[in-house]
C-alpha cells in the first residue's frame, strides 16, 4: 500500500515537472536592450539614498496609502497599490484612477507581484521592513519617504509630494496640489474665526471596541491631524504624548474627564460601527463629560485617510469647518 | 462505647475543619477587599483615593463619580468575576479529571470560543453579548469535549495537556489565518485575545453576572457527587451517583463559566490551572477546604486575588495610559507560566521515559524506496514552490535563471522567491533535526522544540532585538535568537535533568516556558508598537517573508554542522535513546553525550526560527514519521526525517504564499494546520 503511494507520488510530480517546461519570457539575450537614454533624474530620498531614474517615471507600484494618494493626486496613475480595496474604503479624497493590480497587505506586500508589474519606480515609506526594500531595489529604484514625523507632519507630507513629482516629472502639477492645500487652510481658518472658534480648543479621535473595552485612539497635537488643526487656528486639547512618527495614543474613557470644553471630533466608519454613538452612549463617564452634554461631539464623514496627503487633509479640513460651523 | 468515641471525635473534626476553611475564606476575602480598594483607585482619569471616597460616600463632583461608577467599579467586579468564574471552573473540572493540569486553557476551552467569536466576526454576524456569548459557549464545549475524550479521564496528566495544547495550538492557527485575512471584520479580535478586564460600564457585567452565578450554583449541587468521584468510578457507582452523568455535568458547567469569563474579558490565561493549585497545599492543613463544596468556591476566591492582583500589579508598574495597551490576560499567563514550571519540579513523576513504542523494523530495501521516494516529492515540491506563486513561471525560465541570462521580470521573481524557498527547506530540515536529537535525549516521543519553549524563546529573543535595534543584520538575528533559545533551553533541560529527564516533569516545564515566551513576545510588541497586528502575528506565526539569501546562511551553517554530528554519532544517538542503563555499560559518558546533543538541537532550532520565524509542530511530526517509515535507527531516521521537515515546512510555506496571493499567510500557521491533527492521532495511537 505504502509502495504504492509513494510509486504514485514520484510519477506524478514526474509528470506535473515535463508539463512545467518553455519560458514565460524570452532570456535577456533574445531582448534587445534598447533603453533609449532620456533625461536622467538624481534624487535623495527621506533616508537619504540616492535614487537615479533615467526619465520621469510612469509605471509606478507605491505600498503605502499616503503616498498612493499622492501619486493619484499628482495626475499618476499607479500600476501597483498594497490593499486596493482597504483604499478605496478609507481613502475617497483622491480615487485611483486606471486598473491598479493589487501587491498585497501594506505591511507585506508581495515582492513577487512587484516584480512582474516591472515598475520603473516603487514608492515607499520608512514603515516598510529595511530587508523588503533591500529587495525591492533589485526590482526597481526605491523612493523611501517619511511615514509620519511628530515633528513636522506637514513639513514631511509636503516633502513627500515634492519627491514623487520630481521622479514622476509632475513640479507642476505639486505647485498647483500645494497651493490648492494652503487656500484650503487659509479658507478653513477664516471660516472658524468667523464663527467665533478662532482658539477653540479640539480633541481629534477614533475608537474601538473588543470585548467590552472601548480603546480610543488620540490624534494628539504631534499627529497630522493636530498639526493640521493648528493650523486652523484651533489648540490642541490632549495632554497624552503620541508616539514619535504618527503622534497616536491611545487611551479609555476615563482619559477623556481630563479634556475639559473642547470641541471633539472622531473618526468613524458604518462597516466597523460607531464607537461613540453605540457602545459608548450608554456610558455615564461619557454622557457626563462636558463637551458632550453641551453637544459638542462631531462625527467626520467616512473616507478622509487621517494619514494621508494634501488631498486627503483638504477634505478633512472641509468637513470639520462643516462639522464645527454647522 | 466505641462507636460514641468515634462520633465525638468525628465532631471535633469536622468543627476544627469548618473553623480552619472559615479563617482561609476570610484571609481570601480581605485580601481581595484590600486589592479592590487599590484597583479602583488606579486609570487614567485623575481620580485618586480620595475622589474614590468622595464618591463612595455620595458627595463627589458629577464627573468623578460616574468614573467610579462607569469604569472603576465594573472592572473591578469583573475582575472579581472572571476570576471566581475561573477558579472554579478549573477546581471543578480538575476534580472531575483527577488531574491537576486539567482548566479552561489547558483543555482548549479559550481556544475554542476564540475560534467562534473570530467566524462570528468574519461572517459579519453582530451579536448581543448574550448570543456572542453563547457561541464562545459552544465552541468552547466542544474544543473541550474533544480533548477529554480523547486524554481519557483520569488517565495520564500529561496526555490531556499535550491533547489540548495542541488543538488549542491548531485551533489558535486557524483564527490567526482569519485574522490576518479579514483584518477590518476581525479589528480588536486580537486584542481581545490577549484577555483585558476593563469594561465599558455596568452592561456586560450585568448580563454576565447571571450565566455565573448559574453555573456556580449548579457545581455547588453537583459537588458532592464529584466528591464521590474522587473515591473512584466503582466505589462511586456502588453509592448510587451516576459516574458519567457527574462528568458531563460538571464539564458543561465548567465551560459555562469559562465561556462567560472569556466573554466578559477575552482569555485570561492561566487563573483556572494556578488557582485550584494554590488551594491545595491549604488543604493539607485545613481538612475542610478537601470537600468540593467548600474547596472550589475558595479556589473562586484565589482566582479573582489572582486576577485582581494581576491588574492592580500592571497598573502600577506601567503608566496608566500604557496600561490600557497592556493586556491583564498577558500578566496572568506570565505568572501563570512561572507557576506550571514550579508545580512542574514539585510534582511526584511517576511516568519514568516510556518503553519505546514497538515498531515493525523495515528492511533495508523499504528504507532505500522510501528514502528516495521522498527526495523526489521534495524535488517536486521544490520546483512547483519556485514556479508557483503570485506569477506562474515555467521550467525555461528557471534554467535561464541559473545561467544569468533570465529577463528582466524572471530574474526579479525568481531572486526573491528562491531564498524564500531556501529558508523554508532548511528550516524545516533544521527544525527536523532539532525534534530527532531532543526526542532521542529525552526519549520523549513528543518532545519538541517548540512544545519545549525553545522556539519561543528564539522568538522572544529575536523579537526584542528588531523591535530595539535599527535594521539588524542576519547574523545579528541569529545570535539573539541562539540567546533567548539558549536561555529556555538551559531553564527548561536543566530544571528536568533533576531526576533524569522525566517525562511529564520535562513537558510541563516546556508548556509553561513556551506559554510564557508567547505571551512576553505579545507583550514586547504591543508596548513597542500597539497598532501592528500584523508584525505580532507574523513572528508568533512563522514567515519566510522578505528573506533574503545572506539570511539563510546561519541556518545552513547549523543544518551543515548538526547533520554532520548526527552521523558522525548515529551509535551514540541509538543507545542514548534506548535506556538508562544500557549506555552506561557500554561505558558510553551518558551526561557529556547528552549535552552535546541538546546544545545541536538548541542551535538548530534558533537558527530556524531566526529563518523563518517560530513555526510549531515540524520538530515533532518528522522524526515521528521517520520512525513510523524506516524503524529508530538514527542512521535512517535522521535522512527520512531531514527529507520530511523539509517538505512539510516548503508545502506549509508554498500554500501560505500562494491560497491568498498577494496577500500572504505565516508557514507556521499551516504548519500548525496541519500537525495539530496529526499530533493528536499521535496521542489517539499511544492510548494503551
Amino acid at each position: 500500500m505504502r509502495r504504492h503511494l509513494l510509486a504514485t507520488a514520484t510519477v506524478a510530480v514526474a509528470a506535473l515537472s515535463l508539463a512545467a517546461c518553455g519560458t514565460t519570457e524570452p532570456s535577456s539575450d533574445d531582448a534587445a536592450a534598447s533603453k533609449k537614454p532620456a533625461g536622467k533624474i538624481t534624487l535623495t530620498d527621506a533616508k537619504g539614498t540616492k535614487v537615479t531614474l533615467d526619465g520621469p517615471a510612469t509605471k509606478v507600484v507605491a505600498t503605502e496609502w499616503n503616498v498612493v494618494e499622492d501619486l493619484v493626486a499628482l495626475g499618476v496613475a499607479p500600476v501597483g497599490v498594497a490593499d486596493v480595496k482597504g483604499y478605496t474604503a478609507w481613502n475617497t479624497a483622491a480615487p485611483l484612477t486606471g486598473d491598479p493590480k493589487d501587491i498585497g497587505t501594506r505591511g507585506e506586500p508581495s515582492i513577487d507581484t512587484v516584480a512582474a508589474l516591472a515598475p520603473d519606480l516603487v514608492v515607499a515609506t520608512t514603515d516598510l521592513a529595511p530587508a523588503v526594500v533591500k529587495q525591492l531595489r533589485k526590482v526597481a529604484p526605491v523612493l523611501e519617504l517619511t511615514a509620519a514625523d511628530g515633528a513636522d507632519q506637514i513639513g514631511s507630507m509636503t516633502e513627500s509630494v515634492d519627491l514623487i513629482a520630481k521622479a514622476t516629472g509632475k513640479e507642476t502639477e505639486a505647485e498647483a496640489l500645494k497651493k490648492d492645500f494652503e487656500a484650503s487652510l487659509a479658507d478653513g481658518k477664516k471660516a472658524l474665526e468667523d464663527a467665533g472658534l478662532g482658539g477653540a480648543e479640539i480633541a481629534s479621535a477614533d475608537g474601538y471596541e473588543a470585548s467590552n473595552q472601548v480603546s480610543i485612539r488620540a490624534y494628539t497635537g504631534t499627529s497630522l491631524l493636530g498639526a493640521v488643526n493648528e493650523k486652523l487656528g484651533l489648540k490642541n486639547a490632549w495632554k497624552v504624548k503620541g508616539d514619535a512618527s504618527y503622534g497616536l495614543a491611545t487611551t479609555d474613557v476615563e482619559g477623556l474627564t481630563g479634556l475639559g470644553d473642547v470641541q471633539f471630533t472622531y473618526v468613524a466608519n458604518d462597516a466597523d460601527g460607531d464607537t461613540f454613538t453605540g457602545p459608548l452612549a450608554k456610558n455615564a463617564v461619557w454622557k457626563s463629560l462636558p463637551f458632550v452634554k453641551d453637544g459638542n461631539v462631531h462625527r467626520l464623514p467616512d473616507g478622509v485617510w487621517m494619514f494621508g496627503g494634501p488631498r486627503s487633509m483638504e477634505a478633512y479640513i472641509d468637513s470639520l469647518v462643516d462639522a464645527l460651523t454647522k | 462505647m466505641a462507636v460514641i468515641d468515634k462520633t465525638a471525635v468525628g465532631r471535633d473534626r469536622t468543627a476544627a475543619a469548618t473553623t480552619g476553611a472559615v479563617a482561609v475564606t476570610a484571609t481570601l476575602v480581605l485580601l481581595i477587599a484590600a486589592l479592590a480598594a487599590v484597583d479602583i483607585t488606579q486609570g487614567t482619569a485623575d481620580v485618586g483615593a480620595s475622589q474614590v471616597w468622595n464618591a463612595l460616600t455620595g458627595n463627589a463632583e458629577a464627573g468623578d463619580a460616574s468614573v467610579v461608577i462607569a469604569s472603576r467599579l465594573p472592572r473591578m467586579v469583573a475582575a472579581v468575576l472572571v476570576g471566581v468564574a475561573l477558579g472554579m471552573a478549573g477546581a471543578a473540572l480538575q476534580a472531575v479529571s483527577r488531574n491537576v493540569l486539567a482548566a479552561p486553557d489547558t483543555l482548549a476551552v479559550n481556544a475554542g470560543s476564540y475560534l467562534a467569536l473570530g467566524v462570528l466576526a468574519v461572517t459579519g454576524t453582530s451579536l448581543p453579548l448574550l448570543a456572542s456569548s453563547g457561541a464562545a459557549f459552544v465552541g468552547g464545549l466542544a474544543a473541550a469535549a474533544v480533548v477529554l475524550g480523547l486524554s481519557g479521564l483520569g488517565k495520564g496528566t500529561v496526555r490531556l495537556v499535550l491533547a489540548g495544547t495542541a488543538l488549542a495550538l491548531g485551533l489558535n492557527a486557524v483564527t490567526d489565518a482569519l485574522l490576518l485575512l479579514f483584518p477590518q471584520q476581525t479589528e480588536g479580535l486580537y486584542r481581545w485575545n490577549q484577555g483585558s478586564v476593563g469594561q465599558n460600564g455596568f452592561d456586560g457585567v450585568v448580563q454576565m453576572a447571571p450565566v455565573v452565578a448559574v453555573g456556580l450554583v449548579g457545581l455547588l449541587l453537583v459537588a458532592r457527587r464529584v466528591d464521590a468521584l474522587a473515591l473512584g468510578d466503582d466505589a462511586a457507582q456502588g453509592l448510587g451517583v451516576s459516574v458519567r452523568g457527574t462528568r458531563v455535568t460538571t464539564v458543561v458547567l465548567a465551560t459555562l463559566l469559562s465561556a462567560a469569563a472569556v466573554t466578559l474579558a477575552g482569555p485570561i490565561g492561566f487563573v483556572g490551572l494556578c488557582a485550584p493549585a494554590l488551594v491545595r497545599p491549604l488543604t493539607r492543613r485545613f481538612r475542610g477546604l478537601v470537600r468540593s463544596r467548600v474547596g472550589m468556591p475558595v479556589a473562586g476566591l484565589v482566582g479573582a486575588a489572582l486576577v485582581l492582583l494581576s491588574d492592580v500589579a500592571l497598573r502600577a508598574i506601567v503608566p496608566a495610559d500604557t496600561a490600557v495597551e497592556v493586556p491583564t490576560g498577558v500578566v496572568t499567563t506570565v505568572v501563570g507560566g512561572v507557576f506550571l514550571v514550579v508545580m512542574a519540579l514539585r510534582t511526584r513523576d511517576t511516568a519514568s521515559a516510556d518503553a519505546p513504542d514497538r515498531l515493525r523494523i523495515p528492511g533495508r530495501r523499504a528504507f532505500v524506496v522510501t528514502v528516495v521516494a521522498l527526495a523526489a516529492v521534495l524535488v517536486g515540491v521544490l520546483l512547483a514552490a519556485v514556479l508557483l506563486g503570485d506569477s506562474k513561471l515555467l521550467l525555461g525560465d528557471v534554467v535561464n535563471w541559473a545561467q544569468g541570462r533570465a529577463g528582466r521580470v524572471v530574474t526579479f521573481v525568481l531572486d526573491t522567491r528562491v531564498p524564500r524557498v531556501t529558508a523554508a527547506l532548511l528550516a524545516g530540515g533544521a527544525l527536523a533535526l532539532s525534534g530527532t536529537l531532543v526526542q532521542a535525549v529525552t526519549r520523549n516521543p513528543l518532545a519538541e522544540p517548540g512544545i519545549l519553549g525553545v522556539s519561543g524563546g528564539a522568538g522572544l529573543g529575536a523579537v526584542l532585538l528588531v523591535t530595539t535595534a535599527q535594521a539588524p543584520g542576519s547574523w545579528e538575528i541569529a545570535g539573539a535568537a541562539f540567546g533567548g533559545a539558549a536561555v529556555t533551553a538551559t531553564l527548561v533541560f536543566g530544571l528536568a535533568a533533576r531526576g533524569g529527564f522525566r517525562q511529564n516533569r520535562l513537558v510541563l516545564l516546556g508548556f509553561g516556558v513556551s506559554s510564557a515566551a508567547a505571551a512576553l513576545i505579545s507583550l514586547v510588541i504591543v508596548l513597542s508598537d500597539p497598532f501592528d497586528t500584523t508584525k505580532a502575528l507574523t513572528w508568533l506565526s512563522g514567515s519566510t517573508y522578505g528573506r533574503t539569501m545572506p539570511d539563510v546562511v546561519p541556518v545552513a551553517v547549523v543544518l551543515a554542522v548538526g547533520v554532520v554530528v548526527a552521523v558522525t554519532r548515529r551509535r551514540e544517538l541509538d543507545l542514548v535513546a534506548l535506556d538508562e542503563d544500557t549506555p552506561r555499560l557500554l561505558g558510553l559518558g551518558l551526561p557529556r553525550a547528552r549535552l552535546g546533543f541538546l546544545v545541536t538541537s538548541v542551535l538548530l532550532a534558533a537558527t530556524a526560527v531566526s529563518a523563518a520565524g517560530t513555526i510549531a509542530f515540524v520538530g515533532l511530526v518528522a522524526p515521528h514519521a521517520a520512525r513510523a517509515l524506516v524503524g529508530r535507527r538514527h542512521v535512517r531516521v535522521v535522512p527520512v526525517a531531514l527529507l520530511l521537515g523539509g517538505l512539510l515546512v516548503c508545502l506549509a510555506d508554498l500554500a501560505g504564499r500562494t491560497v491568498i496571493a498577494p496577500a500572504q499567510l505565516g508557514a507556521g500557521l499551516m504548519t500548525a494546520v496541519i500537525g495539530a491533527p496529526y499530533f493528536v492521532y499521535l496521542l489517539v495511537r499511544t492510548r494503551r
